[in-house]
């Protein structure tokens, strides 16, 4: 009977240690949903719902019209909208993913009478996706490490800036969804190597395809994981396993990203997907080795398959080179070739060059959007190569690739995030690990390193949650009371025989004390960089006083309003490629060139018109049919993100098409210096873009101790103050002048011969009114008078 | 590539007829001595140090072409050395680039120092030293990066 009851308890006590940790986890994993969630919201509060920045207004505005039209009107829209005279077809460029999502979401609300408006979706769909990402990410390190290192793994995602910087509310961009996609490919593709099951193979090839209809990044994965194949295979460590998992994979990807119409025959066709196929014809040439293996005797056989893999693999790649060399297959598109040649874009692909966030990465931004992870990444990695096996092979590799692209572009930063999380789950939870054990080894790793690692989370994290965590684990332990007792009771038996070899008890708090440190550090990190950096719309500005008050400038949405509701409804708007789609969005207006940037010709035209002179400038406005010309100019309120500061790119871009009418070196002083005053060069001085941002502005003063046409954001006094404009005039000035709209006058509006004042017939006026001091009554002008004894004339 | 090929069919026995025509040349290909699997140590300070310098922005200095210091005039017109160059998120200095990722390598190495700790045959004293090397390196890169952040975003974490 004692027996028998003991038994009992120690399954019930199994039972509820994996109900407490499965609780633990799921309470970790909702609470950093939440926290992930609510320190997205920063823009939102303090401005409104608004969707932000300009690709966002994009999507939008597709978003929109696929739930208005359905979605097969949405694939087959062609925008007469955008690029004016080309047009775009929309749903052959896009990839649909993003909005496919916020629409079903969308169709799902509403069938439960839930009316939400899809810009509402759109705007809270990253915070929700973000949620999602860090569970998909705590399974991908639970698959690699354990379900320790995945909590923390999952709480790092939710709040490093890093990921946050893209994921904001009203941030509605493919990156929003597609890093939930990309983790949860990852995750579905280790269980896949894992297991070596088809239906995980299967199930990592949906989740590829649906990364590949969110964002352009697909190429990451298509390129990794052969990548991380390859290298098995360099290890020697072929298994069937990996051979299942990786032709169905490859085999199934293949087909269905091939359904997306924007990838379209890319996926055979482009250098960028033929890692792939010829890691894919390496397996079958290493799966054949290997079968003759068993048919053969002698003990060469590693180094044949090790070189035979060799062979096999350089008939692929010439294969591979002969293929481009005859043009049956694309060669790498220049967005992708300056990943590898950096220097590539800046010489010959000015308009990848000319965007900020595909700059070549600083320390700063490092540590910004990393903060203490970038320490704890190092020893991650360690861990992980000195465990090593075939899954860790990969994150290892995904490491060393996305820290070279994170390099490359500001802009992947994105894709490194998770991966340093995951890496630094790791090293925390190996570190906790060490330093919290107990000294006896009785008990099973896991369920221990989950109890201990979540108390840390709760310090680190935010208010709500803590008591939240603490309340809910407060009942656990009311529930599972005796059993913990129970557990505990061996260990003050074990204890005394290991003393002497671990680790002492101060050296165990310290690091505890530092670790929990550098943790809260890394969450007030986080919020302070979210609250400061990521989190402005763009389109609304705030300035703040020095007594702590706030001033929105709304100049932005002033601006496109006064052109939806002024200007005839296809009335055409030039400005620079940055303003396009929100122009689009908000002013619903034609323009000429938007941040898709496909065609570079009709850019350097833009470009060209607004950095040559006024006539010149002319005449490239009327071959385009332009009606209004927009700038940004900042000079009054210090807005440094303007057209004058992003000049020097038009030239450039325009530089590249039409070399000999723009050069860049006029447009310097003999210096060499990029100035607005005085010493500034002439042809600047005189160019379109010039003349519409500092119309007039020769005669504001902004204070008293500037002089008139005093520039805040460049702190000169601009040098061509008195013009007049022959070919434009002033049309609309927003309240800071922050949009300047110009309306591009027809030649009948300028082109009229002056004629001298003497020879100028003016009409007299043939009327001459009867009124004067004395008979002040008026009389109204043709109004029949009625004359006694006269009739009335038949024609009134 | 033809004698890649026999030398693969000469291992299948079943086929040995064939060679009753042809001889046999007798090839022994060996792997050269230095490729072998790296061992995972030597491969963990490859990657550290690749991370040491991609961090560090070294991608940015080849492609900008920043000074390694810049330079700065002060009041009585003598030129002073910058070490940072402040309020520019996207930009650096090459050594402020390097003495920073410097420091994020050393932390790194601190964790991983405090993870020997573990290990039992270490003597006590060693212990300590090592417990007290990987404290040193956490904290010291810590907070020095801290003051770095201050150089380059002055208000960093206020307001």
């Amino acid at each position: 009977m004692v027996q028998a009851g003991s038994k009992k308890s120690a399954i019930s006590k199994i039972n509820s240690k994996t109900g407490i940790s499965s609780l633990i986890i799921f309470v970790v994993l909702l609470l950093a949903w939440i926290a992930g969630f609510s320190s997205r919201l920063f823009a939102v509060i303090r401005f409104e719902s608004i969707i932000h920045e300009f690709d966002p207004w994009f999507n939008y505005r597709a978003t929109a019209y696929m739930v208005k039209n359905g979605f097969y009107n949405f694939l087959n829209w062609f925008d007469e909208r955008a690029w004016y005279p080309l047009g775009r077809i929309v749903g052959g460029t896009v990839y649909p993913g993003l909005m496919l999502t916020s629409g079903s979401i969308h169709y799902i609300l509403h069938l439960l009478h839930i009316n939400v408006h899809i810009r509402d979706i759109c705007v809270f769909l990253a915070p929700v996706f973000s949620g999602l990402t860090a569970i998909s990410t705590y399974f991908l390190t639970k698959e690699l490490w354990s379900a320790g290192a995945g909590l923390f793994a999952a709480c790092f995602i939710a709040i490093v800036p890093g990921y946050i910087s893209r994921s904001v509310a009203g941030s509605y961009d493919n990156e929003g969804i597609a890093i939930f996609a990309l983790q949860f490919t990852y995750f579905l593709w280790i269980k896949s190597v894992k297991t070596g099951s088809v239906f995980w193979a299967v199930a990592a090839s949906l989740s590829y395809f649906y990364m590949v209809s969110a964002w352009g990044g697909y190429v990451f994965i298509i390129n990794l994981i052969p990548l991380h194949v390859f290298v098995l295979l360099l290890m020697g460590r072929f298994s069937n396993r990996l051979f299942t998992s990786y032709t169905t994979f490859y085999i199934l990807g293949l087909i269905l990203s091939m359904q997306i119409p924007f990838v379209g025959f890319q996926p055979i066709r482009t250098s960028e997907h033929m890692a792939a196929s010829g890691v894919f014809a390496l397996m079958f040439a290493v799966g054949f080795l290997k079968y003759l293996q068993t048919m053969m005797s002698k003990s060469e056989f590693k180094s044949l398959v090790i070189f035979g893999g060799f062979v096999s693999a350089g008939i692929v790649f010439s294969t591979v080179v002969i293929l481009t060399y005859a043009g049956y297959v694309a060669p790498w598109s220049g967005r992708f070739y300056s990943l590898w040649d950096t220097g590539y874009a800046k010489i010959h692909i000015p308009i990848i060059a000319s965007v900020s966030e595909h700059q070549p990465t600083t320390w700063f931004s490092f540590f910004f959007d990393l903060h203490v992870l970038i320490a704890t990444f190092p020893a991650g990695l360690w861990y992980t190569i000195k465990n090593i096996n075939d899954e860790r092979v990969f994150v290892v590799l995904y490491a060393l690739s996305a820290v070279y692209f994170a390099g490359v572009m500001v802009r992947l930063m994105l894709t490194l995030t998770p991966v340093v999380c995951i890496l630094s789950g790791i090293a925390f939870s190996g570190l906790l690990e060490l330093v919290l054990r107990e000294d006896d080894n009785v008990r099973s790793e896991d369920s221990e390193e989950e109890e201990q690692s979540t108390p840390n989370k709760r310090l680190y994290d935010k208010l709500p949650k803590e008591a939240k965590t603490k309340s809910k684990s407060g009942k656990s332990v009311g529930k599972a009371s005796a059993p913990q007792v129970a557990g505990r009771v061996p260990k003050i038996k074990h204890e005394p025989s290991k003393e002497s070899d671990g680790i002492g008890p101060n050296i165990r708090s310290a690091v505890t004390v530092v670790i929990l440190l550098l943790l809260m550090l890394f969450a007030v990190h986080c919020t302070w960089v979210t609250s400061n950096a990521y989190s402005s719309p763009s389109i609304v500005l705030a300035s703040y006083g020095s007594d702590g008050s706030r001033q929105i400038l709304d100049d932005f949405r002033e601006a496109y309003f006064w052109l939806s509701q002024n200007t005839a409804d296809d009335a055409r708007v030039m400005s620079w490629w940055d303003y396009g789609y929100q122009i689009a969005g908000m002013a619903n207006r034609t323009t000429l060139v938007d941040n898709n940037t496909w065609n570079n010709s009709h850019i350097a035209l833009v470009g060209k018109a607004m950095s040559s002179n006024e006539s010149a400038a002319y005449e490239i406005m009327t071959a385009l049919d332009v009606d209004y010309v927009l700038v940004i100019f900042g000079g009054v309120i210090g807005y440094s993100g303007d057209d004058i500061n992003k000049f020097l790119w038009m030239v450039r871009i325009a530089e590249g098409e039409h070399p000999k009418d723009i050069r860049e070196s006029d447009y310097f002083t003999e210096q060499g210096e990029f100035r607005i005053d005085e010493e500034g060069s002439p042809t600047l001085l005189n160019c379109l873009m010039y003349k519409l941002c500092y119309y007039r502005f020769g005669e504001l003063k902004l204070d008293y101790r500037t002089p008139a046409g005093f520039d805040r954001t460049r702190n000169a006094v601009i040098g061509n103050k008195d013009f007049q404009l022959t070919y434009l005039e002033e049309a609309y000035t927003t309240e800071h002048w922050l949009v300047r709209v110009y309306r591009v006058k027809k030649p009948d509006e300028f082109n009229r011969p002056r004629i001298p004042v003497a020879n100028r017939i003016i009409k007299s006026p043939s009327f001459v009114s009867k009124k004067s001091t004395k008979r002040k009554k008026g009389t109204i002008k043709n109004k029949p008078v009625v004359v006694k004894g006269k009739r009335l004339s038949t024609k009134q | 590539m033809y004698l890649y090929f026999l030398w693969t069919m000469s291992g299948i026995s079943k086929i040995k007829s064939f060679f009753t025509l042809l001889e046999l040349p007798q090839l022994r290909i060996k792997k050269p001595f230095w490729l072998k699997q790296p061992s995972a140590m030597t491969m963990f300070s490859i990657i550290l140090f690749s991370y040491f310098l991609v961090t560090g922005g070294i991608i940015y200095d080849v492609i900008v072409e920043p000074p390694s210091v810049g330079s700065t005039t002060d009041e009585h017109g003598h030129s002073r050395p910058v070490a940072f160059m402040p309020y520019r998120v996207n930009g650096q200095y090459i050594m402020e680039g390097l003495a920073s990722s410097f420091l994020f390598s050393m932390g790194g190495l601190g964790f991983i120092v405090l993870d020997n700790i573990h290990s039992t045959t270490t003597p006590r004293l060693n212990r300590l030293l090592i417990t007290a090397v990987g404290f040193i390196c956490v904290l010291v890169s810590f907070f020095t990066t801290w003051v770095f952040m201050r150089m380059k975003l002055p208000g960093y974490l206020q307001s």
